[in-house]
């Protein structure tokens, strides 16, 4: 007999009563201000968000929140800073020392500030390897809570995706809470109108 | 005639600071819990509902592991199955043995420890790299974790800065945690870099999509994933839940519950392997398909590993993680020690009041308390039973079955209120350890009741 099949026969042969799945249609938080909520709690998680009105050039925009940064990574078609393209680079360690990588996201969640970034790039390392993360978002994508974001969130082929609330951070050290863990240092939401 | 995790306590106990700094930490957290959990209106009812989505999946568990192992290969996954940790670690050491892999970076899991991965590998030649800062500072100790989510919450920041004065060459008497966690971040990239592997455990596996979800703050389970191209997934399968509206419901909870968090800066949905590279999956039984039969204490399976429990726990504040005997320690290590060997790890089941507040946070309503309870009762049958109680009981129940002696010995009780401290205070008396005897009363109640004292 194989692994599996004594596995899933020692599982069977011990179930004594069976119970039936809930009923999941839970009503989850709701906020009379999504946005707002958005904001407030994105910031209380170390994040930094700024709307971008219609008609701004989003890249003058992070050119000013990053006036230091000299390697820029991202594919997508309106950042037209990039000084790197993770679509075509040979191999993701290439990435390392990126000052600042622009993403898009495609669902916020104002009930922790989540953003869900489906990989739509070669190498996810561009998501995670940068000093400072910049995520485009469109504010009428904000939902109220994660059951809505599940109901919501989609997949490219690469079959990776990730929620991403603020900055890397960790408290291993005596409980004191630093930033940039292992991952992005900064994370900068911007919120645009379309 | 004490456990080894009340003597271990005492000697925890004895370092008056730092045993009363990690009474507070722990419930700073438990306090953070608190104020995100009553800030959802629906907390109690997504309780209820991870209780209950659990307890289907557990018991339906053989349709849900399959079904997500068939995902995961249409999804083009390798999935392998073990029986116990020997197969696990033969496993994944094979793979990396295949794709000649000398460096392996980790992010956290406990089922690794539990099945001693890393001295395995480390036996076999591989350099394994623990990548959560926590994980990594107490590998560079060699010294285990000590609590399930803040492996290194015992220590201090000066312990911290002299490692890595020493291993990583930062400033001398710098121990200012941003430098120290910044050092860390260098060290760990050239690791992520130069790395042929990555491993991850799991929070969840979705049976619906195949999803390997990991939840993290750091990031270094993204880390761990993005730059090699070999990524080893080590899953208990227990973790597997139905579908993402089940799913839902636990990632709402876990954050909370852990640290207080309205989420985890990480949630990460592993589907498939990378461009070019090739994901693995190992689900492992470890005797978890058995514990489903056991009727008192299969609901421990439920646990979603968020160290709630141990938080609130006024034993764990109290006594830390090294006074347990089994590698996880706390209300939840106590019965999952014991379900792995009652022989072996019977000490710990002493560490509990039976205050039950561990029930009460616990996202999942696993009867920790209850459970442990259960487990007491079984000691005695398992030649455990601390003999001195054990003689008091059987004392005390044939003074209780008798009234005329019991009431005779309630007239007497109070000569024990002025007797010397050594006669009372010895040896003889097992509950005196630790404790203060209440003061008798003068009178009885039944005496007062009798004389029409009572009004």
């Amino acid at each position: 007999m194989s692994s599996k099949e004594a596995i899933l026969s020692n599982i069977k042969k011990n179930i004594k009563q069976q119970f039936d799945m809930p009923d999941i249609s839970i009503q989850g938080i709701q906020y009379e201000d999504k946005l707002a909520q958005f904001i407030a709690i994105s910031k209380a998680v170390g994040g930094n968000v700024q709307l971008v009105k219609k008609g701004e050039d989003i890249n003058e925009i992070i050119r000013k929140l990053y006036p230091e940064a000299k390697t820029i990574a991202s594919n997508l078609p309106e950042i037209t800073i990039a000084t790197a393209n993770p679509d075509t680079i040979a191999t993701p360690q290439e990435l390392n020392d990126t000052d600042v990588a622009i993403a898009r996201g495609e669902v916020g969640v104002a009930e922790n500030g989540c953003i869900w970034i489906p990989q739509d790039v070669k190498e996810k390392a561009v998501y995670f390897i940068a000093e400072y993360l910049v995520i485009l978002l469109q504010r009428d994508k904000i939902v109220n809570n994660m059951h809505e974001a599940y109901k919501a969130i989609h997949f490219n082929d690469y079959g990776f995706g990730s929620f991403i609330s603020g900055p890397s951070k960790t408290a291993d050290i005596e409980q004191a809470l630093v930033m940039g863990a292992q991952s992005a240092k900064g994370v900068t939401v911007l919120l645009t109108e379309e | 005639m004490s456990t080894k995790h009340s003597r271990a306590a005492r000697l925890f106990l004895a370092q008056k600071e730092d045993s009363q700094w990690h009474n507070q930490s722990l419930w700073y957290v438990r306090e953070k819990r608190d104020s995100f959990a009553m800030g959802l209106p629906e907390w109690e009812e997504l309780r209820r509902l991870s209780s209950e989505i659990k307890r289907h999946t557990i018991t339906h568990l053989d349709k849900y592991v399959e079904q997500f192992a068939q995902q995961a290969e249409a999804n083009g996954v390798i999935v392998h199955w073990a029986k116990d940790a020997q197969e696990h670690n033969n496993i994944v050491y094979d793979i990396l043995k295949q794709h000649q892999a000398k460096k392996l970076v980790k992010s956290k899991s406990m089922l690794t420890e539990e099945c001693h991965l890393n001295d395995y590998l480390i036996s076999k030649g591989i350099d394994v790299v623990e990548t959560d800062l926590g994980e990594r500072i107490l590998q560079l100790m060699k010294i285990p974790p000590a609590h399930i989510v803040m492996p290194a919450i015992h220590l201090k920041r000066q312990q911290v800065g002299k490692l890595f004065e020493e291993k990583l060459h930062t400033e001398k008497g710098n121990s200012d945690p941003t430098y120290l966690a910044h050092a860390a971040r260098l060290h760990l990239r050239n690791e992520f870099m130069t790395a042929d592997a990555g491993m991850t455990g799991a929070n969840f596996g979705v049976a619906a999509t195949g999803d390997v979800v990991v939840c993290t703050n750091e990031g270094n389970a993204d880390m761990s994933t993005s730059l090699p191209k070999l990524h080893i997934v080590s899953m208990g399968i227990e973790k597997i839940i139905p579908n993402y509206d089940s799913l839902s419901v636990f990632v709402r909870l876990l954050a909370r519950s852990a640290t207080g968090q309205p989420s985890t800066t990480y949630t990460s949905h592993f589907r498939k392997a990378r461009p070019g590279g090739e994901m693995h999956i190992v689900l492992v039984d470890n005797g978890r398909s058995d514990i489903i039969g056991n009727e008192g204490h299969w609901e421990t399976l439920k646990c979603l590993r968020c160290g709630a429990c141990m938080n609130t726990c006024p034993v764990y504040r109290r006594s830390g993680g090294y006074s347990y005997t089994y590698f996880i320690p706390g209300p939840i290590g106590i019965n999952l020690g014991m379900l792995r060997s009652p022989k072996e790890y019977s000490d710990n089941v002493s560490a509990c009041s039976l205050c039950c507040s561990c029930d009460n946070v616990c996202p999942a309503k696993v009867n920790l308390s209850e459970q442990i309870y259960r487990w007491r009762q079984d000691l005695d049958s398992l030649h455990k039973a601390n003999q001195m109680k054990k003689f008091i009981s059987n004392r005390l129940t044939y003074i209780y079955n008798h009234p005329k002696l019991y009431r005779m010995c309630l007239k007497f009780a109070p000569i024990i209120n002025h007797l010397p401290r050594f006669m009372v205070y010895n040896g003889l008396n097992a509950w005196g350890e630790g404790r203060e005897l209440p003061t008798f009363a003068k009178h009885s109640f039944g005496s007062m009741w009798k004389k029409g004292k009572v009004k």
